[in-house]
C-alpha cells in the first residue's frame, strides 16, 4: 500500500466508489442460473397451497363444499373463511386503512376472489383438490364502473354501512355513498375557482389513465414453515417490505415478532406488486400450523394478473387557467379513483392518494386544488405504484397531459409553454401550492439540453412539412414530438408526515468492519433487481475507504438485517442510501481517532483522504483504513472500544425530487395505427450519480415498462366482471421487437438535503416516459383536432382516433 | 356473443320439429353431450363437456323451452356452470320455415360467458360456438336424413 507510484487516482479507482460503472455483483449468478427465488426453496415434507377463485365478480356464496376435494389423493386440508373466523383472520387489514376478506366470507367482491385455500402433498395434487370443491353462487348485480357505483343501490361492502344504514366514517374521514371510500382535498378551493373563473384563458380535459399492473416476470409466492418446537415461524416470500410484513404477521397472528423470521430471497421484479400483503400469505402460515408443516403457495401468472396488485385505474378531470401569454395562473384536479372490492392501496397513511398533489408538476403555479374520490367496484384491490412513487405516474401525466392542452387552447408551442411556466433554479427549495416543498432543481438547463440534443426546431419544421406533404396525399404517415419534462417526489419519507400502518419511513443501515479490511452492510430495504449489493457498496467505499470489492451488501433477513421499510417508491437510495452513508461517517469517526492514536497526533490533527487518514501537512505520514481496520480489532487503544462497528436509523428531513427532460418522436400510419419510435431522448436529473451504468440500466427498464403502458398494457374488464387480460397473450408486455432504442443523457443537481446528494432514478423513466410516449401520439394527431384520447394507445385505438378526425375519407 | 345462422335440413318440418324436442336426438348431435335428461316438457338437464383453447371442462347445465311458437318456432334458454373452468347462460330463438320437402332452419344464440374460459378463450369463444354449432347441425342433419 505505501507503494510512491501508486498515484491518488489509483487509489480513487482501486475503491470503485461512487461515480464508478462498476459492474453488477449479483449477475455471476443471475446469468449462471443460481439465484435463490421464493420458488428454490424446497424443505424436506413441504406442502403446497393454492386457491379456489371465484368465477364471479360479485355473488353471494351461498354453500361451499370440500367433502370431494378431501377425497382427491395428497390433499390434506382445505381451509374456508369458516375455519378462519375462530381465529380472527378471515379478513385482514389493507395497507390503506380497509380491511379484506382473506377468504371469501359470505360473498365475492371480483373475478378471482380467494375462496378456498387447498392444502396438498404438490401443487397437482391442490390443483386436481381446486377442481373437486364444489361452491355454490348466487349471482349478484356486478359494477365495474366507478360513476355507475357512486349511483348505485347495490350496496357491494355491506360490512362498511353503519347501523342506521348510512355509510359509516372510512379510515380517510366521512363516506358519501355506501360504494364510496374517501374524499381527499388538497390547496385552496375557493381561491383557485376564483383564479380560474377570472382568468383570461381556461383549458379543461378529461381523462382516464387506465387500469394496469406491474407483472414482474416472477409472481408472488411464499413458503411459510411452523416450528412448532421451538415456537418460531420462518416466512420466505416475495417480499418487497420484509420488516413491515413481519411487523404485520406478528399485529395478524399474535406470534411475538421476535418469533418470526422474514426472509426476501432473490426477487424477479417487483415494481409495487410486492408491497402488499396477500391472502396467500396468511392462508399458508395458517396451513403450516395447522399441518405442523412447511408450506409454499406461489401463484402463476394469471393469479397474478388478476389478484394481486393492480395500479392506477384514475379518471382524471382538470381545469388549468393562464394569461394569454401562457403564465399559469391555476389549477384544478378531480380525480375518481377505481379502487375494487377493498381498499389495499399501498400508501404512506396520511396520503389517501399517495402523493397525486404532486399534480403541478415542474411549473410554478400560484393556486391549485386537487379532489380525489375513491369508489368500491368489482375489481380486484390494490391501487400500488406501478415503478413509481405513490401515485406520481397518475400526477405527472395529468398535468403533462394539461400542459399539452393548454398550449393548443393558447395556439402556442408547447416546449414554450414549458419554458415560461417552470419553476426558476433561484426559487428553490420551493414551495409548491399544493404543499410540498421541492429540494433542488434545474429545469431550464436540463430542457434547453434536451430541445439542442434532438434539434427540436428542426423537428417541427419536419413535421411542418409532413403535414403539407399527408394534405397533399404525400404520405399516409404523420409525425409526432411528444415532449415531457417531470419532476418525481421521492424517498417517503419523514416519519412527520411518512407511515405505514403506523410504521414510519426510515430506513437504516448497520456495517461491522472486519479485522482485515473487508466489511458487511446489511440495510432495511430489499433489492428486486436494483443491484443494491452494487451500488451500496460504491457507497461506502466512498465513505470509509475500503474497496466496494471487499464489502458484502446483504438485505431481506429480519433475523440480520436492522429495521427498515422496503424497497418502493425510489427510496432505497434517498433513504437507506443516506443511512448507509451516515453509518459510514460513524465508521470514520471512530477510524480518525484509532489512527491520531496510531500516529500518536491530536485527532483534528488527521484528515480522510480516499482510503486512509493522513497527517494534516505530512501527507507521508498515513494510516490506510485497512490498518486502522485491523488496530481497532487488535491493539488496547486507551479510552477507545475494540471493534469498528455502526449502525445509522435514517429519518430524512424531506423527499427528493428527481428530474427529467424526456423527448420522443413517433411515425404514426394512420392506415393501420402502427407506431414507429424513430427517436427516444432522455435527460435525467437524479442528483450525485452513484452507479451510471446501473442508472443507464433503470432508465431503459422503465422506458420500456413506460412504452408498455402508454401503448397497450392493460387490466381490461367486460361489463361482467370478467377480466379480458389475464394472460400474457392479451396483457401486453413488450419484448425486444417493440422496444426502441434510447438515448440517455444527464444533468447532475444534488440533493442538498441528503448525505450524498442522491435522489432515486429507478422509476424516473417510468414516470416521465409514460407521458412522453401518449404525448407523441397526440401531437402526431394536434393539427387535425385531436385534444385527448385515452391510453393505451394500442394500433386499432390509433387507428380508431385516425378514423374519428376524418383521416380515411 | 351473439351467433346467427341458416340451415337447410333435407326433413319435412313437422318431422324436425319433433326430433329437436327429442333427448335422445340431442343428446346424440350436442358435441360433448354425456348426459341429457327430461325432467318434463319444457325442462332438460345436460351435462356437456367442452373445451375451449386450453380450457376442458365438463359443464352442467339446465335448459328450458319455450314451445310457445309451435310448430313454426320454438325458444331455449339456459345457464351452465363448469366450476372453476367457468360459467355460462344464455338463449336461442329457432324458426322453421317448410320449402317443399325440405325445411329451413334459422337461429340467432346469444350467450354470456365468465369465470376462466372466457378469459383464456375470449379471443376464441366465437370462433368455438361457430364450430360447435356448426357440428350440431351437421349431426342433426344427418341424424334426419338417415331416419
Amino acid at each position: 500500500m505505501k507503494d510512491e507510484a501508486v498515484t491518488r487516482e489509483d487509489r480513487v479507482a482501486s475503491l470503485k466508489g461512487m461515480g464508478c460503472s462498476r459492474k453488477r455483483v449479483e449477475d455471476a449468478r443471475f446469468t449462471q442460473g443460481k439465484g435463490n427465488y421464493v420458488d428454490d426453496i424446497k424443505l424436506d415434507g413441504m406442502l403446497f397451497g393454492d386457491f379456489v377463485r371465484s368465477p364471479y365478480a360479485h355473488a353471494k356464496i351461498t354453500n361451499i363444499d370440500t367433502s370431494a376435494a378431501m377425497e382427491v389423493p395428497g390433499v390434506l386440508a382445505v381451509l374456508t373463511a369458516a375455519d378462519l373466523a375462530p381465529l380472527g383472520l378471515h379478513w385482514m387489514p389493507t395497507l390503506a386503512g380497509d380491511k379484506q376478506m382473506v377468504l371469501a366470507d359470505g360473498k365475492v367482491l371480483f373475478q378471482g376472489q380467494e375462496v378456498a385455500f387447498v392444502v396438498a402433498e404438490d401443487r397437482y395434487a391442490a390443483a386436481d383438490g381446486i377442481e373437486a370443491v364444489e361452491v355454490e353462487y348466487e349471482e349478484l348485480p356486478v359494477i365495474v364502473d366507478p360513476f355507475e357505483a357512486l349511483q348505485s343501490d347495490v350496496v357491494l361492502r355491506p360490512d362498511t354501512v353503519g347501523e342506521d344504514g348510512s355509510p359509516a366514517d372510512g379510515a380517510h374521514g366521512p363516506r358519501k355513498h355506501h360504494n364510496h371510500i374517501f374524499t381527499w382535498e388538497c390547496g385552496d378551493k375557493d381561491p383557485t375557482e376564483q383564479v380560474i373563473s377570472n382568468a383570461e384563458v381556461v383549458a379543461e380535459e378529461s381523462m382516464y389513465y387506465h387500469r394496469t399492473h406491474p407483472c414482474p416476470l416472477e409472481t408472488c409466492g411464499c413458503v411459510a414453515s411452523m416450528d412448532k418446537v421451538n415456537g418460531k415461524l420462518t416466512l420466505w416470500g416475495t417480499f418487497q417490505a420484509p420488516h413491515a410484513i413481519r411487523t404485520v404477521v406478528s399485529l395478524i397472528s399474535g406470534i411475538e415478532e421476535h418469533n418470526i423470521r422474514v426472509i426476501s430471497p432473490d426477487i424477479g421484479g417487483g415494481f409495487g406488486n410486492k408491497v402488499g400483503a396477500y391472502p396467500g400469505y396468511v392462508c399458508s402460515v395458517v396451513a403450516s400450523i395447522v399441518t405442523g408443516k412447511p408450506v409454499k403457495w406461489i401463484e402463476d401468472r394469471m393469479d397474478n394478473l388478476m389478484t394481486t396488485a393492480f395500479a392506477r385505474d384514475y379518471w382524471m378531470k382538470g381545469r388549468i387557467s393562464a394569461t394569454k401569454d401562457g403564465k399559469i395562473t391555476g389549477l384544478h384536479c378531480h380525480v375518481t379513483a377505481d379502487h375494487g372490492g377493498f381498499d389495499a392501496c399501498a400508501d404512506p397513511t396520511k396520503f389517501p392518494a399517495g402523493f397525486m398533489n404532486i399534480c403541478t408538476g415542474s411549473y410554478d403555479i400560484p393556486t391549485a386544488f386537487l379532489e380525489v374520490d375513491g369508489v368500491y367496484t368489482n375489481k380486484a384491490p390494490g391501487g400500488v405504484s406501478y415503478r413509481c412513487s405513490f401515485r406520481v405516474t397518475e400526477a405527472v401525466y395529468f398535468i403533462e397531459r394539461m400542459i399539452e392542452v393548454l398550449a393548443i387552447e393558447l395556439d402556442m408551442d408547447a416546449s414554450e409553454l414549458r419554458k415560461i411556466n417552470f419553476i426558476k433554479k433561484e426559487q428553490f427549495p420551493y414551495k409548491a401550492a399544493l404543499g410540498w416543498e421541492y429540494d433542488s432543481g434545474d429545469y431550464h438547463t436540463a430542457w434547453d439540453k434536451a430541445m439542442k440534443a434532438v434539434d427540436y426546431d428542426g423537428l417541427r419544421a419536419e413535421q411542418k412539412q409532413r403535414i403539407e406533404d399527408f394534405k397533399a396525399g404525400k404520405t399516409r404517415k404523420l409525425l409526432g414530438i411528444g415532449l415531457t419534462h417531470f419532476t418525481e417526489i421521492v424517498g417517503a419519507g419523514p416519519v412527520k408526515n411518512c407511515d405505514i400502518l403506523g410504521l414510519g419511513m426510515f430506513d437504516s443501515c448497520e456495517i461491522r468492519i472486519h479485522p482485515t479490511g473487508s466489511a458487511i452492510a446489511r440495510l432495511g430495504t430489499i433489492s428486486q433487481g436494483q443491484g443494491h449489493a452494487t451500488t451500496f457498496a460504491q457507497i461506502l467505499a466512498s465513505e470509509i475507504g475500503l474497496p466496494a470489492d471487499s464489502i458484502t451488501i446483504e438485505e431481506g433477513d429480519t433475523d440480520t438485517a436492522p429495521y427498515g421499510l422496503g424497497t418502493y417508491g425510489s427510496r432505497s437510495t434517498p433513504v437507506a442510501g443516506a443511512a448507509t452513508a451516515m453509518a459510514g461517517r460513524k465508521i470514520r469517526a471512530k477510524a480518525q481517532m484509532i489512527a491520531a492514536y496510531l500516529l500518536e497526533v491530536h485527532d483534528d490533527d488527521v484528515e480522510f483522504d480516499v482510503d486512509r487518514f493522513v497527517v494534516k501537512g505530512a501527507p507521508e505520514k498515513f494510516k490506510t483504513m485497512k490498518e486502522i481496520a485491523f488496530a481497532a480489532y487488535n491493539q488496547a487503544i486507551p479510552g477507545v472500544e475494540p471493534g469498528l462497528e455502526a449502525v445509522s436509523y435514517y429519518d430524512p428531513p424531506n423527499m427528493t425530487y428527481p428530474f427529467g427532460a424526456y423527448v420522443c418522436v413517433m411515425e404514426i400510419d394512420v392506415d393501420t395505427g402502427v407506431t414507429d419510435i424513430r427517436q427516444f431522448y432522455a435527460l435525467d436529473d437524479c442528483g450525485t450519480r452513484i452507479n451510471p451504468m446501473i442508472i443507464e440500466g433503470q432508465i431503459h427498464g422503465g422506458l420500456t415498462e413506460a412504452l408498455a403502458v402508454a401503448l397497450g398494457q392493460e387490466i381490461a374488464y367486460d361489463d361482467m366482471g370478467n377480466v379480458k387480460t389475464g394472460t400474457l397473450m392479451d396483457f401486453f408486455l413488450p419484448t425486444a421487437w417493440e422496444v426502441p432504442n434510447y438515448e440517455t443523457d444527464h444533468t447532475v443537481t444534488p440533493s442538498p438535503h441528503h448525505p450524498i446528494g442522491a435522489k432515486g432514478v429507478g422509476e424516473s423513466p417510468h414516470v416521465g416516459g409514460v407521458p412522453c410516449f401518449s404525448n407523441a401520439v397526440h401531437d402526431a394527431f394536434r393539427a387535425f383536432g385531436l385534444r385527448q384520447t385515452n391510453m393505451p394507445h394500442d394500433h386499432w385505438r390509433i387507428w380508431r382516433t385516425a378514423n374519428e378526425l376524418g383521416l380515411h375519407d | 356473443m351473439e351467433l346467427a345462422d341458416e340451415i337447410i335440413i333435407n326433413a319435412p318440418k313437422d318431422q324436425v320439429y319433433a326430433a329437436l324436442n327429442d333427448p335422445k336426438v340431442l343428446k346424440q348431435c350436442i358435441p360433448g353431450c354425456e348426459e341429457l335428461i327430461q325432467h318434463s316438457d319444457t325442462e332438460l338437464e345436460a351435462k356437456v363437456v367442452l373445451k375451449v383453447g386450453p380450457v376442458k371442462a365438463r359443464f352442467g347445465g339446465e335448459v328450458t323451452l319455450d314451445k310457445s311458437g309451435a310448430p313454426d318456432a320454438f325458444s331455449l334458454s339456459g345457464q351452465g356452470n363448469g366450476g372453476t373452468a367457468g360459467h355460462a347462460k344464455g338463449g336461442a330463438d329457432v324458426t322453421l320455415t317448410a320449402d317443399g320437402d325440405t325445411t329451413i332452419l334459422k337461429y340467432v344464440a346469444k350467450a354470456q360467458i365468465g369465470g376462466k374460459i372466457a378469459q383464456l378463450g375470449s379471443r376464441l369463444i366465437q370462433s368455438t360456438a361457430k364450430k360447435l354449432a356448426g357440428r350440431f347441425f351437421t349431426s342433426f342433419a344427418k341424424v334426419m336424413e338417415d331416419a
